[in-house]
């Protein structure tokens, strides 16, 4: 009987479930804390920036040209994107099966949202202001992104991700209605904001 | 008093093994390589109480090709998952057992 045969008292037994359970987990489940943190900065740096050339009053609170806050938020977004697809993806995940599936047909998903953005986007921004036109395009976009949380969290059953992305839905919504300089503010307090509060909470439940 | 405990998986190495592969979500299969890594054991030991638990029918093992190359999926079965269940519950309530109740 070797030492792998040798059982240990129940303490130690249940020591070793737990230990491997935690172990099986941090390998299995992709760590969505990044995925949050990222996009929290791009959208509160980003639509934080877009608020100022804005402001909510018809005037801006600072001399931030549109092209140059609109570039801190498509940089920042593809940087965030970047990430999200390095943690989240799991390609070298040693796992096969329904999972993973779920996971590629959800990825698909998230590129026929945004296929639909620039399309709808392109065509009929050219004929609006442009306030509007950017307040099209940033409308557009947080409405596919607030659906894809939603059904996310439906997915994989994860209330934070559900809940995130009901609160961006309503602020999305209120914000369109309200005009860009509030669509701005909500979208860099609530989406950039809520989402690295979120990413907080999520840290501290899986340290714990 | 230990003696009620399920035999195959009252064994440290094969008790970890199977904890492992009951963090798989139900349908999922993991690779040979990717439990090894994650147990640290050798392919040797590993594919040892892999029989073990295959016997018992505690696991599933797929083997297939990717292109040329063969690959082996690892599982637990349905029945797998009952059994860790059993006996994790029963590891808990001989150590409530064991333990007068906290009163407070």
């Amino acid at each position: 009987m070797d030492d792998d045969e040798r059982a240990l008292s129940p303490q130690e037994m249940l020591r070793l479930i737990e230990q491997q359970e935690t172990a099986a987990a941090e390998r299995f489940v992709p760590d969505p804390v990044p995925h949050f943190l990222a996009w929290g900065v791009a959208w509160l740096a980003g639509y934080g920036a877009l608020f100022l050339h804005y402001g909510l009053f018809g005037r801006p609170y600072a001399p931030v040209p549109a092209w140059a806050a609109l570039t801190v938020l498509w940089v920042l977004m593809v940087a965030a994107l970047v990430i999200s697809a390095a943690t989240m993806w799991q390609l070298r995940s040693p796992v096969r099966g329904p999972s993973q599936e779920r996971g590629t047909m959800y990825g698909l998903s998230w590129a026929l949202g945004f296929l639909g953005v620039w399309t709808v986007g392109i065509r009929f921004g050219q004929q609006l202001p442009e306030a509007e036109t950017g307040l099209l395009w940033a409308g557009l976009s947080m409405m596919t992104v607030a659906m894809l949380y939603v059904a996310g969290g439906a997915v994989w059953h994860e209330r934070t991700m559900f809940l995130f992305g009901v609160g961006m839905a309503v602020l999305n919504a209120a914000g369109v209605m309200a005009g860009p300089g509030w669509h701005a503010l909500l979208m860099a307090a609530g989406g950039g904001g809520g989402s690295i509060v979120a990413g907080l909470l999520l840290r501290r439940a899986r340290r714990r | 008093m230990t003696s009620g405990l399920d035999p195959v998986i009252h064994a440290p190495a094969r008790l970890r093994v199977v904890a492992t592969l009951n963090a798989l979500r139900e349908g999922d299969t993991v690779t040979f390589p990717g439990l090894r890594d994650l147990l640290g054991m050798t392919a040797g030991n590993l594919s040892v109480h892999l029989g073990k638990l295959e016997d018992a029918g505690y696991v599933e093992i797929t083997k297939t090709h990717r292109g040329r190359t063969p690959v082996t999926y690892v599982a637990l079965t349905r029945r797998g998952r009952l059994a860790f269940e059993d006996y994790t519950a029963e590891i808990r309530s001989l150590l409530d057992a064991a333990s007068p109740p906290a009163d407070g």
